[in-house]
C-alpha cells in the first residue's frame, strides 16, 4: 500500500487533493495566497511575494518559447493569430500545478496532488467565476489590490472542500 | 504512440548549453520580403544592424547575417529554456520540498521535459503538448548515450566548453537514431 507508511499513518501530501490556490494578478503580485490541505512546504509571506514574481517571468518566457512558431504561415485574412499560451499544467515529484491565465492577465494558480486528475480547466473556470462574482462585484474591493473578501473565502472554502470530499 | 518532438537541450553544471539539436527545420532567419536586395534598401531599419549600416545589400553579406542572426536567435533560446527551467526546478524546490524535483510543464503548443542528474547536468526535451512523461527517456540518453560516448571518451574533455566532447559522431548518430525511434 503505496500510501501507508509503515507506522500506519497515511503519509502526507499523497491524497490530499486541492492543496493550495495562489492568484497572480497583471503586474506579478501575490494578491492571494490560501492552503487548503497539508502537503506543501509553508512559506512566509516574503517568499510568496518572490514566487508569484517568478512565476510570472517565468509564464511569460514560457509563452515566447514556442518551437513552432516561426512555421505558423500566415492567419487568413480577418482573423487573429491564436496568442501564444504560457505555462498552463506543471509537474513535479510531489504536486502538480494547474495555471488558468484570464483574458485580463490575472493568473490562478491551483496546486494539488500528483494523483488528482479531476481538476481542469472546468475547475479554474469555476474557481474564476468564483472570483468574479465574489471579489470583482464587492464594491469595497480596490482593483488590484489583495484580495479580502469574507464572502469569497467562505464559497471558494466549500467549492474545494467538495472537490476534496468527493475523491 | 509516435511522439512529436521539437529540440533537445543539455546544459552542464555551469549553466552552459553543451548541446542542442532540432528535428524541427530552423526557422526562417529573416520574412520572405527582406530577403531580396530591393527590399533590404526599402526597408533598412530592420536589416541593417548587422550588416553595418545597410550599405551592403548584397545577397552575400545578408546571407551571413541571416546565419548569425539564426545562431544567436538559436542560443537565446536555449538561455530562455535554461533560466525557464533553473527558475521553475527552485519553485518545485520550494513548494514541495528540498527531494521534489521539476518534471515537466505543458503549454497549448509545447510540453518540455526536464531530467536533472546527481551532478547537476540537465536535459530539457521540447515536444508536442500531448506527449506522456519522458523523463525515462531523458534517463535513457543520460544512461545509453551520454555515459558510453560522452563520458567513457578518452579524447573528451572534462568540461564541456562550448560543447567540446559532446557533438561527437558516435553521440549525434546514436542520439538521432534514439529520438526517431519515437517519433
Amino acid at each position: 500500500m503505496p500510501n501507508v507508511s509503515s507506522a500506519g499513518r497515511t503519509i502526507k501530501h499523497k491524497n490530499e487533493g486541492v492543496l493550495a490556490l495562489i492568484i497572480i494578478n497583471k503586474a506579478g503580485g501575490l494578491i492571494y495566497n490560501r492552503t487548503f490541505a497539508e502537503g506543501l512546504n509553508q512559506l512566509n509571506t516574503n517568499d510568496y511575494l518572490v514566487l508569484a514574481g517568478t512565476f510570472h517571468g517565468v509564464h511569460a518566457i514560457t509563452a515566447r518559447l514556442n518551437p513552432l512558431k516561426a512555421h505558423q504561415g500566415a492567419t487568413p485574412a480577418g482573423t487573429r493569430p491564436e496568442p501564444p499560451s504560457g505555462l498552463e499544467v506543471l509537474e513535479t515529484e510531489n504536486f502538480r500545478m494547474q495555471c488558468f491565465n484570464t483574458q485580463t492577465g490575472i493568473k490562478f494558480l491551483l496546486f494539488t496532488d500528483t494523483l488528482q486528475t479531476g481538476v481542469n480547466e472546468g475547475t479554474m473556470r469555476r474557481v474564476y467565476e468564483l472570483y468574479a462574482d465574489y471579489v470583482m462585484k464587492n464594491p469595497f474591493y480596490q482593483l488590484e489590490m489583495p484580495v479580502r473578501c469574507d464572502m469569497f473565502d467562505r464559497k471558494l472554502n466549500s467549492y474545494i472542500r467538495e472537490i476534496n470530499n468527493s475523491r | 504512440m509516435p511522439v512529436q518532438v521539437f529540440s533537445f537541450y543539455i546544459f552542464d553544471r555551469h549553466t552552459e548549453c553543451v548541446y542542442t539539436k532540432l528535428w524541427i527545420a530552423p526557422p526562417p532567419a529573416l520574412p520572405p520580403s527582406s530577403s531580396s536586395p530591393a527590399s533590404d534598401l526599402a526597408a533598412p531599419a530592420s536589416a541593417s544592424h548587422a550588416t553595418g549600416g545597410g550599405s551592403g545589400a548584397n545577397g552575400l553579406l545578408s546571407a551571413a547575417a541571416a546565419a548569425t542572426a539564426a545562431s544567436r536567435r538559436a542560443s537565446d533560446d536555449a538561455k530562455l529554456i535554461f533560466g525557464t527551467v533553473f527558475s521553475l526546478r527552485n519553485m518545485a524546490r520550494k513548494l514541495g520540498g528540498d527531494d521534489d524535483a521539476f518534471i515537466s510543464y505543458r503549454t497549448a503548443q509545447y510540453k518540455l521535459h526536464y531530467y536533472e542528474t546527481p551532478s547537476n547536468l540537465r536535459f530539457a526535451m521540447l515536444t508536442e503538448p500531448g506527449a506522456p512523461g519522458m523523463r525515462n527517456v531523458l534517463h535513457q540518453i543520460y544512461i545509453n548515450l551520454w555515459v558510453e560516448y560522452v563520458v567513457k571518451n578518452p579524447l573528451s574533455p572534462v568540461e564541456h566548453k562550448g560543447g567540446e566532447g559532446v557533438r561527437n559522431e558516435m553521440f549525434e548518430m546514436g542520439l538521432d537514431k534514439f529520438v526517431r525511434g519515437l517519433m
